[in-house]
């Protein structure tokens, strides 16, 4: 025994027994009756709990203590029937112990018993084989690949028993290793059988995409129950023999076993060349691995598989014929459409079925162990190969497969397993080799030929294994790598870059701005901060909204615009942060119907690469899309900087088109002149929401046919980010144009929301308008220089109607009938400044200091508050409304001339009086019990 | 033609080197063309190749393949296994000396190579393989099997 052998033996005893128990251990395990001996090593585990502390490896004590006594004593069960193999159950205890799932451990050990007796039973040229006590995938696989170890190679070296314990938990020490350790140890210990053991555990633990284990431990595992329990299944012992034969019956690792023999693994190395195919492989693997151990997982937890077989890339498979060929099973198949649509045998005439040739590998076939008839799904990702001179493509890296359903079982028939297992067909020729050979990379005799050979390869779908560029945001996005990160690569089209507002991170500043301590500790800058987001969409017609950074300043939105919006760019490094659905997300939604139908022909998710060049007419929008995050660097331009085919830029409508289309909702994007600003909530543009008055040419000139309103309201809600110009415009009383992109139209009323974008549209340069919307500049172009001109002033509103809505404005005459004296008031203000702020002087009470000008006013404005009713040609509605100063100076002036006396004011004077036309603001409007307006006059 | 054979109920084609050659013609063009080798081929190459292929992929990292001719006109790949023992793989047919070759290949027609062959044939689709000039006598002595270098 070599001395790193010992080291090992060591080592592993160290964590995995208790120092003073470890001799005891050994006797018991060889020769204890199997309920003393759980007993006994219960009790040995109980005490283990103290002894693990310090040992790192042993997370849960408990657990893994449970696991193994029920382990163990399954293996002893094993035990009672073997001779020399005695190892395999230790093993099996060992790798148990760091396997994840915990079991109920009295079913494990029934299991294991009734098994480990059919074993007995049913095999009895394999005494030592224990096969049953599968908890865990984990266990399964270790337990199996230990099982398949009866390679004619391996002669045990019986004097080795004493010692034997000790190589056991070596190689169990090995498997929980994975594949660090694994393969070396090997070269001192030529062909003994307890090493040779480990290797090979750990060596098709490391690759278990390739062997079977997976799929044999998980039959295995679904039919242990049955028997466990004595249900009505219909599969009896011998059955369940039979497949666990049909998985165990041939060596697993035949091709790993060459690089183990002792000569080769001397310069055995663990690491791979740093950048190597080798070592890129390897990482692939293991992503792939554990890809296919989820998925197994899940498909095993699943029981309704089949109603997930309607995801695109499915392939639904017939199969008509198998063979097998170098351990690999090759099933001649009839492609079906989408399931749903019944098989063969509810719809035997059907059209022309394609044929596929699918590659099984060893364990995804003794697993789904094809037979003609069955129908079997392939779940992305696999792969198709066509290869010149066949008909049709071969399906490669069919790991995600599935049998639907099985021809020998609802035929009730009984095949037995010689019936079933695939004709073998003959070894190739060694003569016949694979081309490359002779040829000595003469390069151009090799191009001129391939040239004939374009991407054979195709791959359908990716795990996060392949990271090739993916033209499908589904495909990448359902064949998610670990944390829900997206692998792939995946080319979109920007559709829509625009920005949401972020959420202040404390919100104490947002319910108390006033609080001087918070807004000290809270920077103003701090609040308002947005991110930037796109909205994608992949050549197969569907969309993901996807969430970057945040934008240090928000006017950096349009940059981005113009660099993204339209063109076709790669996303990368993203990760899905949910699914949602046209219900959930009504806005996103309705800007993805904006988009749809798409401008052209989309690519099919068909079900098989070879046509998926063809195109289909465009279907109802998506249903569902998926949100998406990232960084800058998630986006990043795919080619040159042509416009993408598929993009749709915002069509620039008149006010006029979107006020009569018929569509209720709908997303639409216009330029308009702001003709009157009310913000709403707060003092602050940009922190409430801001009501807009607008207006366009299209409304303002004559309609002699088809009378329509002439000023609409947009709301701008809080969620849309408004632009720092935009914002000033605002805040400013001047009249100003803006461009709103992607706002909607939603019951008569224009909303900027999350997706919507408002853009100032500077008139400045000869009505040339300035649109950072890249692809619709000539179309606003043409609809907005005409309107820059013909805006004719004073704008013409609509005359007062019982059907018009709050926030909106309309003209208004009416004569006076009453006044409100609870909100009729005067007020002194600076005849400099306007400011109300004024003190008293107390030297001269007459006079006034302004506090805003610093200065003294001693002949004061007189500011003056007054609402009045207003009787108008709409009849049976109470109209009141706030008055301007300019125009109640009117209404008092003339009053005054009456009276003589001053400053008081008689109401009577008052009434009767005419006023108009007036420009007002609707504020408030309710219709019952009577229908009443609270107007407002402004001034345009 | 498959499918003829197949219906004619022809002793079944083996099919399995057909796929191993295109691959191997993917791996070739997809070098030539960007000069490299996207995931998925390495992911293909190992669902039919099984294990074999990384530690083939290995041995090409290692440019441990080297062919070999004499002036005689005569070719043959020796391959330099991860122990440093030297394997001659011959062109016009598939044999290795390796004891892989003898139990996965040819007792149990498991695998239809071993990872030396398979390292010859990426090599030479990958265009790494070494060159190197050999007398006739030491071809002899190497195509002869009777010596082990």
């Amino acid at each position: 025994m070599s001395s790193r052998k010992r080291r090992r033996h060591y080592k592993d005893i160290k964590c995995v027994f208790f120092p003073d128990e470890v001799e005891n251990k050994f006797q018991k395990v060889n020769r204890e009756p199997p309920s003393l001996s759980s007993v006994s090593s219960a009790k040995s585990w109980e005490r283990c709990g103290d002894s693990f502390v310090d040992s790192p490896g042993i997370k849960s004590i408990k657990s893994s203590g449970r696991k193994l006594s029920a382990i163990r004593n399954l293996a002893l069960s094993a035990l009672e029937s073997a001779d020399h193999s005695n190892e395999d159950p230790v093993n099996i205890a060992w790798s148990s112990s760091d396997s994840e799932q915990s079991d109920d451990d009295t079913r494990q050990r029934h299991a294991s018993r009734v098994v480990a007796q059919q074993q007995q039973q049913q095999r009895p040229q394999r005494p030592g084989r224990p096969t049953a006590p599968i908890q865990s995938y984990t266990t399964a696989l270790r337990m199996l690949s230990t099982d398949k170890e009866e390679l004619p190679v391996i002669d045990t070296d019986s004097d080795l028993d004493g010692s034997e314990e000790g190589f056991v938990i070596d190689s169990g020490q090995q498997i929980s290793e994975c594949e660090s350790e694994s393969l070396d140890g090997k070269q001192d210990l030529p062909l003994q059988l307890t090493n040779e053991r480990g290797l090979e555990i750990s060596g098709s633990g490391s690759d278990v995409v390739n062997d079977g284990h997976v799929m044999t431990s998980s039959t295995l595992d679904s039919e242990c129950f049955p028997l466990q329990t004595g249900e009505g299944s219909k599969r009896s012992v011998s059955d369940w023999v039979r497949s666990a034969q049909a998985m165990l019956q041939t060596p697993q690792k035949p091709l790993d076993r060459q690089s183990k023999t002792p000569e080769d693994s001397a310069k055995k190395r663990r690491r791979f060349q740093s950048g190597g195919l080798a070592e890129r492989l390897n990482r692939l693997q293991r992503r792939q691995r554990s890809a296919v151990s989820f998925w197994r997982h899940q498909s095993i937890s699943d029981t309704s598989i089949t109603a997930t077989a309607d995801k695109p890339g499915v392939l639904v498979l017939e199969v008509l014929e198998v063979q097998e060929e170098c351990s690999m099973q090759l099933a001649h198949c009839e492609h079906h459409g989408p399931p749903g649509e019944g098989h063969r045998h509810n719809n035997p005439v059907s059209e022309k079925r394609a044929r596929m040739l699918v590659l099984f590998n060893r364990e995804t076939a003794s697993q789904l162990i094809p037979a003609p008839g069955d129908i079997i799904h392939i779940y992305p990702p696999w792969q198709s190969l066509s290869i010149e001179g066949f008909s049709c493509d071969i399906i490669l890296n069919t790991h995600f497969s599935q049998k639907v359903y099985s021809a020998s079982k609802a035929a009730n028939m009984f095949i037995p397993r010689g019936l079933l297992s695939a004709q073998r067909c003959s070894p190739y020729s060694l003569c016949k080799t694979f081309g490359l050979l002779e040829v000595c990379r003469t390069t151009e005799e090799n191009s001129a030929k391939q040239t004939t050979v374009s991407g054979a390869l195709c791959s359908f779908g990716g795990s996060g294994v392949l990271t090739r560029r993916c033209l499908s945001l589904l495909e990448a996005i359902e064949g998610l790598g670990q944390a829900g990160c997206v692998g792939q690569d995946v080319e979109v089209v920007v559709q829509r870059v625009y920005s949401i507002p972020v959420p202040d991170c404390s919100p104490m500043t947002i319910l108390k701005p006033r609080v001087p301590s918070r807004s000290s500790s809270a920077p103003p800058a701090e609040k308002g901060k947005t991110r930037l987001c796109v909205l994608v969409q992949d050549s197969y017609g569907m969309f993901s909204a996807v969430q970057l950074h945040l934008l240090p300043c928000k006017d950096d939105l349009h940059e981005y615009c113009r660099m993204w919006q339209g063109r076709t760019c790669v996303l990368r490094d993203i990760k899905v942060v949910q699914r949602v659905t046209r219900e959930r997300r009504t806005r996103l939604f309705s800007l993805i119907d904006s988009l749809w139908p798409p401008v052209m022909p989309l690519q099919d998710h068909g079900n098989t690469p070879s046509v998926s060049s063809e195109s289909r007419p465009a279907g109802p929008a998506p249903s569902f899309c998926y949100l998406l995050s990232g960084q800058e660097s998630s986006v990043e331009h795919a080619d040159g900087q042509t416009l993408s085919p598929l993009y749709l830029p915002p069509t620039k409508l008149s006010l006029r088109d979107i006020l009569q289309s018929d569509v209720k909702t709908c997303r639409c994007s216009f330029v308009a002149t702001v003709i009157h600003k009310r913000i709403i909530q707060s003092s602050d543009v940009g922190q409430g929401e801001v009501w807009l008055v607008l207006t366009d040419p299209s409304l303002q000139e004559e309609q002699p046919e088809r009378p329509c309103r002439r000023t609409v309201a947009l709301c701008v809600n809080t969620s849309c980010v408004l632009t720092s110009s935009v914002l000033e415009a605002l805040n400013s009383p001047a009249v100003c144009r803006m461009s709103f992109r992607d706002s909607i139209k939603e019951h008569g009323v224009l909303l900027c929301v999350e997706q919507s974008v408002v853009e100032m549209c500077s008139v400045d340069s000869g009505g040339r308008l300035e649109s950072t919307t890249s692809g619709s500049e000539s179309l606003s172009h043409s609809l907005c220089e005409p309107q820059a001109k013909t805006l004719s002033q004073p704008v013409r509103l609509d005359p007062l109607s019982p059907e018009i809505t709050p926030n909106c404005l309309c003209s208004l005459t009416g004569v006076i009938v009453g006044v409100d004296e609870n909100t009729a008031y005067s007020w002194p203000a600076c005849n400099h400044c306007g400011s109300d702020n004024l003190e008293v002087l107390a030297e001269r009470p007459e006079h006034f200091h302004c506090v805003s000008c610093k200065s003294v006013v001693d002949k004061p404005d007189t500011k003056i508050q007054l609402e009045v009713f207003l009787s108008s040609s709409l009849s049976n509605c109470t109209l009141k409304v706030k008055l301007q100063q300019k125009t109640i100076m009117s209404i008092l002036n003339t009053a005054a001339l009456e009276g003589d006396e001053f400053p008081g004011y008689d109401v009577e004077n008052v009434l009767g009086k005419e006023v108009g036309p007036l420009a007002v603001y609707v504020r408030v409007v309710t219709r019952k019990p009577s229908l009443c307006m609270g107007l407002e006059e402004i001034c345009l | 033609m498959f499918w003829s054979a197949m219906a004619l109920g022809e002793t079944r084609a083996s099919f399995l080197p057909e796929v191993a050659e295109q691959l191997f013609r993917d791996i070739q063009k997809s070098q030539e063309e960007t000069s490299q080798i996207p995931d998925d081929l390495l992911i293909a190459l190992k669902f039919v190749f099984g294990p074999c292929a990384l530690q083939a992929l290995d041995l090409v990292d290692q440019r441990s393949v080297t062919r070999l001719s004499s002036p005689s006109g005569r070719k043959a790949f020796q391959v330099m296994g991860g122990s440093g023992r030297l394997y001659t793989c011959f062109v016009s047919c598939h044999y290795c000396p390796c004891p892989a070759f003898a139990y996965t290949v040819l007792r149990r027609n498991e695998g239809p190579l071993c990872k030396h062959i398979l390292a010859v044939y990426l090599c030479q689709a990958i265009g790494v393989t070494q060159q190197e000039s050999v007398s006739d006598e030491q071809m002899s002595t190497l195509l002869s099997g009777t010596t082990v270098s």
